[in-house]
Parts: structure tokens; C-alpha cells; sequence
């Protein structure tokens, strides 16, 4: 047979003991450690990071809906962003906000761009980035 | 020294590690590993911002408290304030 009230008794013996001592003003240093990774600060620069619409080796194109760069003056196609846009425009634009000085139509345009950033392309660091967690 | 009250400085998470302490600090990025009486601080502080009488009273009730407990207490608070972990006002 167990004894179901020993544990109870066990438990109610540590809140007793739990009071003890604290040393507020022990010689020695408090904080013994500290670690500043160098992520703390790609954090920062991963929202400050640019992406091209279209990049550079492309400059000039338009940007058709689904993404792809096509020729100037394509129907249906939108003119390049006047300027790059930053990671934090876009991390802002992936969770719904448009892109800055876009229409609705043309930041799902410019997103679709954005999305099929490979690598080697003006950007796709920058983009890659957003996609880690914590970012 | 000088200022009148004190608050953690959130979000943290704090990780026991056999005898120390991991205190990740959201704002600043960095991890800090900390020795007693640091946690109990923190913890005491919670989400408050308190005087350090405040502080000192409620570190007096889970805890018995050393002689110079005021002046010790006052020394950690800069330590942590100088960190980031504390916010001074």
C-alpha cells in the first residue's frame, strides 16, 4: 500500500526550509557572465538590410503579378520601386502591411518578386534573413 | 545612486544552471550569467517598479536578510542597472 500523506508532509517540511539566507551584500561580482552575441546586433541590421525591386542587373524591368521581371511597359506589369525597399518594409509588408507608396495590386506584385529572390540576387540575403525565427 | 525607483528591465527569461543563473535580456540581445543574488532580484522586482524600501521588504519576506542587507542591495541595483537588467528612474 502507498502512503498517499507522506508526500504531503515531505513538500510541506520544503516550504519551511525554502526561507533561507540571501547574501545581498556578498563581495564578488553578481554578474559573472555576460554574452553578447553578434546576433543581437544582425538583428539590427537584418531590418535595415535592403532589397531591390527589381535588382540592379535588372534594373529598369517592370514586375508582372506573379513576380516575374518582364519588359518596360508590359501590360499589367508595374514600373520598378523607385527606391529598395528595407527589411523591416518588407518583414512589415509580409505580415500585411503594404509596401511603402504601393497599391494593393502592385505590393502583392513586388512581393511575389521578393518571395522568388534566389540567391546570388540583390536582396536574397536580406530576404533570407527575415525568415529566421525570433526576426 | 540617486534614483528613487527601480523595474526590471523586460522581457527576460531566466534559466537556473546549477547554482547560477542564464538571463536572457530581450532589449539588448545579450545573456547574462548570474550568480545569487541576482534572480531573486529580478524576481522580486517582477513587472513592478518599487523603491528600494519596496524592494527590500519584499526580498525580507521569502528571504532572512544579511546585517547590511540596504547598502548591499543598493550596490547590486547599480550592478544591474549598469547591465541593462535594471531600469533606474
Amino acid at each position: 500500500m502507498f502512503d498517499e500523506n507522506s508526500e504531503n508532509e515531505v513538500s510541506g517540511a520544503a516550504t519551511d526550509a525554502g526561507r533561507r539566507a540571501l547574501m545581498l551584500g556578498a563581495v564578488g561580482a553578481s554578474a559573472v557572465l555576460t554574452v553578447r552575441p553578434a546576433l543581437a546586433q544582425s538583428a539590427v541590421s537584418v531590418l535595415n538590410c535592403q532589397i531591390p525591386v527589381p535588382d540592379p542587373a535588372r534594373a529598369g524591368q517592370y514586375i508582372a503579378a506573379d513576380g516575374t521581371v518582364v519588359a518596360p511597359g508590359t501590360v499589367g506589369a508595374f514600373v520598378p520601386a523607385p527606391r529598395p525597399f528595407t527589411g523591416q518594409e518588407v518583414k512589415q509588408a509580409l505580415s500585411g502591411l503594404n509596401l511603402p507608396g504601393t497599391s494593393y495590386t502592385q505590393n502583392q506584385a513586388y512581393l511575389n518578386y521578393i518571395r522568388r529572390l534566389q540567391y546570388g540576387q540583390s536582396g536574397f540575403t536580406c530576404f533570407a534573413s527575415l525568415q529566421m525565427p525570433g526576426r | 545612486m540617486g534614483a528613487s525607483t527601480y523595474a526590471a528591465s523586460l522581457p527576460f527569461k531566466s534559466v537556473a544552471l546549477d547554482g547560477l543563473s542564464a538571463i536572457y535580456h530581450g532589449a539588448s540581445g545579450a545573456t547574462h550569467v548570474v550568480a545569487e543574488p541576482v534572480p531573486q532580484i529580478l524576481e522580486a522586482l517582477g513587472g513592478d517598479t518599487l523603491t528600494l524600501a519596496e524592494l527590500l521588504a519584499r526580498l525580507g519576506a521569502d528571504y532572512d536578510l544579511d546585517d547590511d542587507a540596504e547598502a548591499g542591495l543598493s550596490a547590486r541595483l547599480d550592478e544591474l542597472v549598469a547591465l541593462g537588467l535594471v531600469i533606474a528612474r
